[in-house]
């Protein structure tokens, strides 16, 4: 086990407000490691700043040994990092497959010459973008939907979909940022059975969610941060009942 | 950007268009006529890259006319100075102005908001004064004569009907490298970007490359009409390439719809004959083309072909609903 | 000679007095500046134009110029038809064309369902052509003119003149500027106008109509506008395409100071003016017009955001 993902001392503020502050987060490679914390409390913001939409503040993250802190999000997603969106950011007119296809950007070749004259090379590649795209599909129980419009999916496809998508691009590290709200107790435990079978596949997983029984049963570690600082990390038994993390979630006695 | 009507499959949409536009000549043979169908062949391409810049990256150029502008004036000059062969200045022209865009297109396309608006429209005036100013060079306002007429490999183009099925080629030609773009992994992330912006940069599309890409594209669409043009003609002025005549463009793109490749045929087809067939046209043309802008923005905005689909595909299915209520007869 | 499509009628503004064939090199330089001074004030005012609607609402009005221009003519209008003395027809035409402002932005801008960045564009150009259109429809295309507020009798400056329309000109933009200060900074509207245009939500919250004062601000923007047009008219003529310029160069006014900012507009237009009438008269005249969109350009590769805007590092 190596470290993938750390952060040193992160920090990022909007203006007076200390969304994060000096968060010192490491993720192993393999393991399904869960961030938890009471609304507002930076997590999706820890996501903008790793996935580089927002720059960190000050302070650092370093993904496999080098420093992504200033990178544009195509080139850390080159590395191998990619995310799904709490608020879903799914391509709605494009299908089902389409928006896989598109996941498969990084991992597929085709440049505005090649694709203007139709060349071998693209026929080829077309190809196997989708031929891969369909797999992923089977992986992820949607191949049925494969034609379907994406924003004309039901609900919680819409959020498998949103994993299946970001699956195309072979990550190293796969965010996911609250894959189970709105998901009822089925979808969420077909979603905590797709999470094990991506880990078995060497992705790690770095997951924000606030449905603790997901969380306790899947994750291999987990973070709890309050206010933008992490209070407590361990095995999720340990952390469940830690005082200083009841008392975020639970306000003072 | 999808069009509901017709088909499926664009290349049989491309294969059936091909078929008509080359019996056309069969039921039109009017020499005049046909000279009004190569201008409209020429401003189809200089508008298929237009909107396919508008539909796909949201961004407006306000200055491509500085661009047909400038595949005019140097297969021109090199033609009428030098008596370069004409496929020899536009193997100049477009990577010259290829380049030209993407000095524009880098630093503009990588911030949000209007940055390619206003650097294209400045430009625009730019080259336009240079067109007038760059008298030796150019013939000032008074225009360039003396370019050759188009020759390639020998072949000569004279007649209006050889004209017709030349710019009817490069136009197909052009229509079809656009069909292979859009449905490829390139014409993906581009629909991409427009979905969601956010999304398709984590999952690793280069936004700012793309965007550069097509409005690089889109210029070097302009520069071949240009070329077309000077040698359809064999004189141009700088009264052509006005900025006028950049918003005539984007009208043509609003009428056909951002993103359509059909529907930027239309739009210049329409724009394009209008003043040609309605002579009294000519006194109210700006007040009729700016009312057109904004009483189709407003109502349809993403085009007024779309807008007119949109029209009947509701009250086809307001159609099917009574319908289906009143005898219960479930129409296929 | 074919005279390029779009109107040129600013060139009038930077022809020389005779003197400066009898001055020095010194003097002819302080000549160009005061003439840039004069003609970048109007600029200014233009752009400040640009910038209150900007500020209130994030849309680039394109029709901008065709207010100054409405200025001018409805000036003419008011003198001619309704047989006002000068600053009665003026006036009347200010308020005439602030009302025009808010019927644009009612009939073409409010009834917009989905406000993209494009096709706010796309709307101010149309509303920017249609009324230069309707403009030559109704006035035709010759030029009017407006005399001078206080005569034509050229002050002596240092070896150098100036024109006394030159100091309505700075006096007057000056004046509004100090009086949009004043607006925005003290009064009750004003600050609501740039609290809605800051914090929308917060504003409605505290009882603002942010309708209201979108609507205040096109009324505002089109006043500024026509004031513009009115001061720079006996400079340089009116005619139907006066605003396509002179809209522009406001346009790169305000750009190049930083869209938005009350005072870089200012520092904008008035470097703006300068330069091109500097390089018009050392270098080359018949590039003039070129020259405030090579320095838009500059600005828009080196320094998106203008010389007094803040770092926007909006990237995508």
């Amino acid at each position: 086990m190596t470290t993938l993902l750390e952060t040193r001392s992160m920090s990022r503020y909007f203006g007076g407000v200390q969304a994060i502050h000096e968060l010192d987060l490491v993720v192993q490679s393999g393991v399904i490691h869960s961030v938890i914390g009471p609304n507002g409390a930076g997590k999706t913001t820890l996501f903008n700043v790793v996935s580089g939409i927002l720059p960190p503040t000050s302070g650092d993250v370093l993904f496999d040994g080098t420093l992504i802190s200033e990178l544009a999000p195509h080139r850390i997603a080159a590395k191998g990092v990619t995310r799904t969106f709490q608020n879903l950011q799914l391509f709605s007119d494009m299908t089902v497959l389409e928006n896989v296809m598109v996941g498969m950007h990084l991992n597929s070749k085709g440049g505005f010459f090649a694709s203007a004259f139709k060349l071998p090379s693209v026929w080829k590649e077309e190809h196997r973008i989708r031929s891969v795209s369909m797999d992923i599909l089977e992986f992820t129980g949607l191949e049925k939907y494969a034609s379907t419009v994406a924003g004309s999916l039901p609900f919680g496809r819409q959020r498998v979909l949103e994993i299946a998508r970001a699956l195309g691009a072979e990550p190293r590290l796969l965010m996911l940022d609250e894959p189970a709200a709105g998901l009822n107790n089925r979808e969420t435990s077909d979603l905590s059975e797709l999470i094990g079978r991506i880990r078995d596949r060497d992705i790690t997983i770095l997951l924000v969610e606030h449905d603790m029984d997901l969380v306790m049963s899947i994750s291999d570690l987990v973070t709890v941060i309050d206010q933008g600082r992490k209070i407590a990390e361990g095995d999720p038994d340990v952390v469940r009942n830690d005082k200083n993390v009841l008392k975020a979630y639970l306000g003072e006695e | 950007m999808k069009t509901l009507l017709w088909f499926r499959n664009p290349y049989m949409g491309f294969m059936l268009f091909s078929v008509l536009i080359m019996g056309l000549p069969l039921v039109i043979t009017n020499q005049y006529h046909l000279g009004v169908l190569v201008i409209i062949a020429i401003h189809s391409i200089i508008v298929l890259g237009l909107d396919l810049l508008m539909g796909y990256t949201g961004q407006i150029s306000l200055g491509h006319a500085s661009f047909f502008g400038l595949g005019a004036y140097i297969t021109g000059v090199l033609s009428a100075h030098w008596q370069w062969p004409p496929l020899a200045g536009l193997a100049v022209s477009l990577p010259v102005v290829a380049v030209i865009a993407w000095l524009i297109g880098m630093p503009t396309l990588k911030l949000h908001g209007h940055y390619l608006a206003m650097a294209t429209l400045g430009f625009g005036i730019i080259v336009f004064i240079i067109f007038n100013e760059l008298g030796p060079l150019t013939g000032g306002p008074s225009g360039l004569t003396g370019i050759e007429p188009m020759n390639i490999f020998g072949m000569t183009f004279d007649s209006d009907l050889e004209w017709y099925f030349l710019s009817m080629i490069f136009l197909l030609a052009v229509l079809l490298l656009s069909i292979n773009v859009v449905r490829s992994r390139v014409g993906r992330a581009l629909r991409a970007i427009h979905g969601s912006e956010v999304a398709s940069g984590v999952l690793g599309v280069n936004i700012a490359r793309y965007k550069v890409g097509i409005f690089v594209l889109s210029a070097m669409y302009a520069a071949l009409a240009g070329w077309l043009y000077a040698h359809y003609i064999t004189f141009i002025s700088p009264s052509s390439f006005t900025f006028m005549f950049s918003v005539k463009l984007v009208t043509m793109v609003v009428i056909g719809s951002l993103g359509s490749l059909w529907g930027a045929i239309f739009g210049a087809a329409l724009l394009t004959s209008m003043p040609e067939f309605l002579y009294v046209f000519h006194n109210y043309e700006t007040l009729v083309f700016g009312s057109i802008l904004i009483v189709v923005m407003i109502f349809m905005p993403m085009g007024l072909l779309r807008g007119i689909e949109d029209l009947i595909a509701w009250s086809w299915h307001a159609a099917r609903r009574r319908l289906s209520s009143d005898g219960g007869e479930e129409l296929s | 000679m074919v005279r390029p499509e779009y109107g040129t009628r600013t060139s009038n503004v930077t022809r020389q007095p005779f003197e400066h064939c009898l001055m020095s090199f010194e003097q002819q330089i302080l000549q160009f500046v005061i003439t840039g001074i004069t003609v970048g004030s109007t600029y200014a005012l233009i752009g400040i134009g640009f910038n209150i609607i900007y500020n209130a609402t994030d849309i680039i009005n394109f029709a901008q110029g065709e207010f100054v221009m409405l200025g001018g003519m409805l000036t003419i209008f008011g003198m001619h038809i309704l047989r006002l003395p000068v600053p009665f027809a003026a006036l009347l035409a200010v308020v005439l064309v602030a009302l025009f402002g808010m019927l644009m932005y009612m009939l073409a801008i409010r009834p917009i369902k989905s406000p993209t960045p494009i096709t706010l564009i796309i709307i101010t150009i149309g509303a920017s052509i249609a009324i230069r259109g309707a403009s030559s429809l109704i006035w035709g295309k010759e030029p009017y003119r407006i005399p001078a507020f206080s005569g034509n009798e050229p002050i002596p400056f240092l070896g150098a003149v100036i024109q006394p329309q030159s100091l309505w000109i700075i006096g007057v933009v000056f004046t509004i500027v100090l009086i949009l200060r004043q607006f925005f900074g003290r009064t009750l509207t004003g600050k609501a106008m740039v609290a809605s245009a800051f914090q929308p939500r917060a504003a409605r919250l505290v009882g603002i109509d942010t309708s209201y004062m979108v609507l205040l601000s096109f009324a505002l923007s089109g006043a500024v506008g026509a004031v513009a047009g009115i001061v720079i008219a006996p400079i340089s003529l009116v005619t139907y395409d006066m605003g396509v310029m002179l809209g522009l160069k406001g346009f790169c006014a305000a750009i190049v100071g930083g869209l938005g900012h009350p005072f870089g507009v200012i520092i904008g237009g008035i470097s703006l003016g300068v330069l091109e009438s500097l390089g018009a008269g050392i270098i080359s005249s018949g590039y003039k017009d070129a020259i405030a969109f090579v320095i838009l350009l500059l600005m828009l590769f080196l320094r998106p955001q203008g010389i007094l805007g803040k770092g926007r590092g909006n990237r995508v």
